[in-house]
């Protein structure tokens, strides 16, 4: 286990790996040996034909088109910054490509099951249109890394907010004004000459400090009232001392935080209403279990 | 677990907090790694208890012991 707060806590159990992670759902299982077995080709040979790029404009169009083409949901340029990359990594390029797939939010009616698997399924998706991606801008004769849970150096959150997806919010993911924080990623880098998009605020951060949804309905009271600042963007940092009793030390999945988020409401009104129906019902705080 | 922030202050006075450890030996390791990076060379780090969190955890106990009225 690389996630030395995670390992602390599965020794002290006397165990040698997370529950969550050893409970075999054969479906889950194919999910994840996808991204695995993909990892290989997320870089490769560069053409040595390059494709002159004219109208880096024109060329993001198209990139962005063939992202959509390809599955995405959401796409999103901008340049890769230092903060973006994971500390200690080298990732030589200029720009950072975001695709991402929407989970499904009707998942959250079926238990924690569907809605792992419903995640998971993403997961691959994005390490398949991200792989993808990579190859086809190689193949125009620039370098490209394809970046997803099968192999990773940079870091999601500043990506997210820098190509305008949304902003930052209480439960720690990213909120979309569409998706809410149902979504997940893959991203590429490169250096095609492409045209950045700008961040773009919509209220998340002060929504957040009023809300506390996410707050009341997580089992582990793992999300704080406080926040820090991390370059003026409110952080609240999850407690994961707190969380891997529910989301790592127990079979079933816990995305409790992400699936009582209000931003949901506005896309899927009627289940998102007999969601927390049900959790009020349940009681806010339990986990999910059926 | 210890509970640590590592805080990032800039030259010109603004803090800003890195992340939130459990040990020192993986904050202080964070911190080696900052300072390796010539963009941040200007910037000072520190490694703090995480309060915030520890008064979480206080008022979350106190919480559970409180005397019914």
């Amino acid at each position: 286990m690389t996630d030395p707060v995670l390992a602390e806590m599965v020794y002290a159990t006397g165990a040698t790996e997370s529950r969550h992670y050893a409970a075999v759902k054969p479906t889950i299982q194919a999910y994840r040996a996808s991204w695995v077995t993909i990892a290989p080709r997320r870089d490769g040979v560069v053409n040595p034909q390059r494709t002159v790029v004219n109208d880096p404009a024109a060329m993001t169009a198209r990139i962005k088109a063939k992202a959509t083409e390809l599955g995405a949901d959401m796409v999103g340029v901008c340049r890769l910054q230092p903060d973006m990359i994971d500390l200690g990594s080298e990732v030589p390029h200029e720009f950072v490509i975001a695709a991402c797939v929407a989970e499904d939010y009707e998942k959250v009616m079926q238990g924690p099951d569907a809605v792992e698997e419903e995640a998971m399924w993403t997961y691959a998706r994005c390490a398949e249109i991200a792989t993808e991606l990579a190859a086809q801008i190689r193949a125009m004769g620039y370098p490209a890394r394809a970046h997803h849970n099968g192999g990773s150096e940079v870091q999601a959150i500043p990506i997210f907010y820098q190509v305008g997806f949304g902003e930052l919010g209480r439960h720690g993911s990213l909120i979309n004004e569409k998706y809410g924080a149902s979504f997940r990623p893959g991203f590429v880098t490169t250096d095609l000459p492409l045209v950045e998009d700008r961040p773009r605020e919509f209220g998340v951060q002060d929504f957040c400090m009023n809300c506390n949804v996410c707050q009341r309905n997580c089992p582990g009271d793992a999300i704080p009232q406080d926040y820090v600042l991390t370059h003026g963007i409110k952080r609240w940092l999850i407690d994961l001392e707190k969380c891997y009793p529910y989301s790592r030390l127990r079979d079933e999945y816990c995305h409790l935080c992400v699936d009582v988020c209000p931003y949901n409401v506005k896309s899927h009104p009627n289940t998102y209403k007999a969601f927390m129906k049900e959790r009020k019902q349940v009681g806010y705080k339990t986990p999910k279990t059926y | 677990m210890e509970k640590l922030y590592v805080n990032e202050i800039r030259p010109d006075g603004e803090v800003s907090t890195v992340g939130l450890f459990y040990s020192r030996a993986e904050a202080e390791k964070i911190v080696a790694m900052l300072r390796d990076i010539p963009e941040r060379s200007a910037c000072r780090y520190e490694i703090v208890q995480a309060v915030r969190h520890l008064l979480a955890e206080k008022d979350a106990s106190r919480a559970q012991t409180a005397p019914e009225e």
